[in-house]
């Protein structure tokens, strides 16, 4: 049990070392890591477990970077990145009551349409009261603040899904994961074990949006809410083998250098290759990384 | 507290097509009620209606309390409790978080103290803790359902075909664990394609026919009825 979490601590160390060694290039490329890492661990925390697949990740990151953009002048750090982790957590639990329901592909649709329906509503929300759809940020903390806050989000997240897979709760979910009504029929109350577990893998996307929005300077919904960050979340998760813990966090790890590498070398075919090892991964590795590694322990067995 | 279950003027069916009908059923407290009846009869209907799991009319209680229609979980939490046909168990978790689950509504310490009670119940399961439910054979499988079902602590337990597709010995083994379960005070309506077995373990007997009850009675005068006899166990 300990052994496959080793890898996954040898990761987190090797992060939090990392900003006395490496270059700034380095470090930038490590966050997007630690931001794939948090975002596709709490997923597979909530989604992974119960099949509930969703692609609303944009929405709770958006929401959490708009919090920074809203109050980042006048409150501190740590309470603006609580804040934005408060905002899409009411958000998941408002909107989660009413779309829970709703399984397989209707669910996954209804929060991808979710993900837009907030960008527009912000939009035309910041039009109406702000008079601007783009707000500026000026005055954000150091890289190494927002690195270490990302760092200890993703760390977070992994602890998260550790102790709810270890938890009745997290038995719960795997129980709505593997036969929804079953759960209920043993007195499982699955409509509020649902909620909490959307609206927690909720919470740490909106602090990691709040933490990654001062990267960008100057927010806009289109760049916050985009529904790439959302897809991209599922995939790696997939990738990883969205059942494991260690799945999705070498997954995002792997997936955040691949994608650099090949945005670097081959800039306009680079979204193609990310597709087809997207379909190869699918086709051939049902059960992601963590699967693969499965077999081969087997195998050596 | 031991505690029996009524139904009166019980309908049940699948998006407007009516199964059952007009099913009146008294289960004794402490006792094993069999419903009999061929495929088709709506005997899986009843227990899922009065499970909360389909759409029903009419009332049901468990000892005082009535039970709301379409309200599983209030169901269970009322102690009724559905071993269904399949055994539906959570394959990829193992037997203990199978029982666990089983225990969702106790508190804490009761829970384990329960789950302990089902392992003593059934040895086979103890044995097999931490197997993954899905790895188990057919009987233990079974064995497990009804385990998940009691750590529960339900008051009454319905069992839908336990038998189906097991060896005749386990079958045997099956229904006489079914009858020490009876006998530590639990009542249970028991539904099952094997008459003749169900009936030597049952106390009471329905025999339903296209969605209507068409015999009632001590399970041995139902036995030699002539209606079952012939249609049931083949004697003409």
């Amino acid at each position: 049990m300990m052994r496959a979490y080793a890898p996954v601590a040898v990761a987190g160390v090797a992060a939090a070392l990392l900003p006395g060694l490496g270059s700034p290039y380095v470090l930038s490329l490590t966050l997007t890591c630690l931001m794939y890492v948090a975002l596709a661990t709490s997923w597979s925390m909530f989604s992974g477990a119960t099949g509930y697949i969703s692609f609303g990740t944009a929405a709770f990151f958006g929401l959490g970077a708009y919090v920074c953009a809203w109050t980042l002048d006048w409150l501190p750090w740590p309470v603006v990145i609580l804040g934005g982790a408060a905002l899409a957590a009411a958000f998941a639990a408002g909107t989660g009551g009413m779309i829970l329901h709703l399984r397989g592909t209707y669910f996954a649709v209804l929060t991808f349409g979710l993900a837009e329906l907030v960008r527009h509503a912000m939009t035309y929300g910041e039009k109406q009261y702000a008079g601007t759809v783009g707000r500026m940020l000026t005055e954000v903390p150091s890289d190494l603040v927002v690195y270490y806050t990302v760092l200890a989000l993703a760390v977070a997240a992994v602890a998260i899904a550790v102790a709810v897979r270890r938890s009745r709760f997290g038995l719960a979910l795997a129980g709505i994961g593997a036969d929804e009504q079953r759960a209920e029929t043993l007195g499982v109350p699955t409509r509020r074990i649902k909620i909490a577990g959307f609206t927690l893998a909720a919470a740490v996307a909106g602090g990691i949006g709040a933490a990654m929005a001062v990267r960008w300077t100057y927010i806009e919904p289109l760049a916050v809410f985009n529904p790439f960050i959302g897809l991209q979340t599922v995939l790696i998760a997939m990738i990883g083998g969205a059942g494991s813990i260690a799945g999705p966090v070498v997954a995002a790890i792997l997936f955040s250098l691949i994608a650099e590498y090949l945005r670097l070398q081959f800039p306009y075919a680079y979204m193609i290759a990310l597709g087809l090892l997207l379909i190869l991964s699918m086709l051939y590795l049902p059960n992601g990384l963590a699967g693969l590694w499965r077999r081969a322990g087997r195998v050596n067995r | 507290m031991t505690v029996g279950m009524c139904a009166s003027g019980l309908g049940a069916g699948y998006g407007g097509f009516q199964v059952i009908a007009d099913l009146e059923l008294a289960v004794d407290p402490g006792s094993i009620t069999a419903i009999i009846g061929a495929n088709g009869a709506g005997k899986t209907t009843l227990l899922n209606g009065l499970a909360g799991l389909l759409p029903r009319t009419g009332t049901v209680s468990i000892g005082e309390r009535m039970l709301k229609p379409s309200d599983a979980l209030a169901a269970v939490r009322a102690g009724l409790a559905l071993v269904p046909e399949g055994r539906r168990l959570f394959p990829k978790m193992t037997v203990i978080e199978n029982l666990e689950l089983g225990g969702w509504l106790l508190p804490r310490h009761e829970r384990a103290r329960r789950v302990d009670w089902v392992l003593e119940m059934f040895p086979r399961l103890s044995e097999r803790r931490d197997q993954l439910a899905g790895t188990m054979s057919g009987g233990e499988q079974q064995m497990l359902a009804i385990g998940r079902a009691l750590a529960g602590r339900p008051r009454v337990l319905m069992l839908d075909e336990p038998s189906l597709g097991l060896a005749p010995r386990m079958v045997d083994e099956l229904l006489s664990l079914v009858a020490r379960i009876r006998d530590e005070g639990i009542t249970i309506l028991l539904v099952e394609q094997n008459v003749a077995k169900a009936l030597a373990i049952a106390d009471h007997a329905y025999v339903i026919e296209r969605g209507r009850m068409v015999a009632a009675g001590p399970a041995a005068t139902v036995l030699t009825s002539d209606l079952v006899q012939a249609a049931y166990l083949g004697v003409a």
